[in-house]
């Protein structure tokens, strides 16, 4: 099992939880198995044509996935995800 | 040079061993932008300015509203009764506390015409606006220019801040390639805790001091989340660019280039900003050609017009606010009517 760490600003759609506990192989399974758990998370993480919405950050431990094999970067047991949203604030 | 055995008033902050006198004295030489005067730029210049910072260029767009005293430190009732531009009042506070710096009111849109002149001269720019169509424009000036500058924001009561060292750590467009677009939750709808906003910007005035005394092993590297009312935090690592990152890695910088940028931008909830070319307005001539078409009041500063259902806010500089729709279209052929085309 892997954790996602869920930003407060999300946790809406995740019915409150702070972490959730998600099963596969890579970043991108995760991230399914996220969302199919709470499917309301989905249109804020994916774009309509099912990408990565480009400013939603994810993050395996310390490395933006980015920077590894994006979502095909292999992920095991007792790693963490973390999602990190762009915030405007104010009116934008 | 600067005595400061002869001045009390920065004596408990030289006290502080990071800071000490010779810290002290870098603040006084040291010169800042701070772009945006919302929430998060009221906390930043009020500590820095209270900190000794020399020279402080505040460039806001906006005027003082009622809804912005809940969180906005700097303002009080006369200037939201006033609709005074928020650079000017926030000049006017800090010329009461700390007469002993240089402040001055840039009343502008930060745009890629004007930035070079606003921002150029100086070693730190802090972010204190509330849209990423400028912090992309800031990244870009500021990486093209080997400049440091501070993202920070806040909605609800979560709030987010990042040092850009361009070269040394990720820039904003490493760290959010694009722009968020309709998705994620503004102050407008999420609403905001000023003890969240206060909180990022009080962080990120650290970083900016620690930066102009030269303290910068202690510069912050990550992005730092936080949320003041789950007591959650988290940062992530952001010590080094992104490799092909378009603006640090490629040094592309369409932002400053003014590509894709709208003359004419939603503002808010129910606002529309035209700002389609310099046109420089007598207000007191204006408000004399308005007041047979409905209620309208100025000053030095601003011009307001109200004629139902809107509420035109007019700037020396022929910049205006239209309230009361998000159609462009409805709000350009209003300008065209009452102001000219």
């Amino acid at each position: 099992m892997t954790k996602i760490h869920i930003p407060t600003p999300l946790r809406q759609y995740t019915a409150k939880q702070a972490d959730v506990q998600v099963k596969g192989g890579t970043v991108g399974d995760a991230l399914s198995d996220l969302t199919a758990r709470h499917p309301d998370l989905r249109r804020h993480l994916y774009t309509e044509e099912g990408k990565l919405r480009s400013f939603v950050n994810v993050y395996l431990n310390d490395d933006d996935v980015r920077y590894l094999q994006k979502e095909a970067t292999a992920i095991k047991d007792g790693d963490n995800i973390s999602i990190v949203p762009s915030i405007a604030g104010g009116r934008s | 040079m600067i005595t400061l055995e002869l001045d009390d008033r920065y004596s408990r902050q030289v006290l502080f061993p990071g800071v000490g006198a010779e810290g002290q004295r870098r603040l006084a030489a040291s010169s800042i932008a701070i772009v945006g005067c919302g929430a998060t730029g009221s906390v930043l210049a009020s500590l820095l300015a209270r900190a000794g910072v020399g020279s402080i260029r505040i460039i806001d767009r906006d005027y003082v509203e009622p809804s912005n005293l809940q969180r906005q430190s700097l303002f009080d009732e006369v200037d939201a009764a006033e609709s005074l531009p928020k650079a000017i009042a926030a000049v006017r506070k800090i010329a009461a506390f700390n007469s002993q710096i240089v402040v001055e009111p840039h009343v502008a849109d930060l745009t890629p015409s004007n930035i070079v002149s606003l921002l150029e001269g100086t070693q730190v720019i802090l972010d204190g606006t509330d849209n990423f169509e400028t912090r992309y424009l800031i990244n870009d000036f500021a990486v093209k220019n080997s400049l440091p500058w501070i993202y920070t924001a806040a909605v609800g009561s979560y709030g987010v801040t990042l040092n850009v060292l361009p070269g040394q750590t990720a820039c904003l467009a490493c760290v959010f390639p694009s722009s968020p677009k309709g998705a994620l939750e503004t102050c407008e709808t999420a609403g905001i805790l000023n003890s969240a906003v206060s909180l990022a910007a009080s962080i990120a005035a650290t970083e900016a001091l620690k930066f102009l005394v030269g303290a910068v092993e202690h510069l912050r590297r990550t992005l730092l989340s936080f949320d003041v009312w789950q007591n959650d935090r988290a940062e992530i690592v952001a010590d080094r660019p992104r490799p092909g990152c378009t603006a640090c890695g490629r040094h592309e910088f369409p932002h400053l280039a003014g590509e894709g940028r709208p003359q004419i931008t939603l503002c808010g909830r129910n606002s529309v900003q035209i700002h389609e070319r310099s046109r420089p307005l007598d207000l007191a001539e204006m408000s004399e050609r308005l007041r047979p078409h409905g209620t309208v009041r100025h000053s030095n500063f601003v011009l307001k017009f109200w004629r139902e259902p809107y509420e035109l806010t007019l700037f020396p500089d022929g910049r205006a606010i239209i309230k009361g729709t998000t159609d462009p279209a409805v709000a350009r052929s209003l300008y065209a009517r009452y102001i000219g085309t």
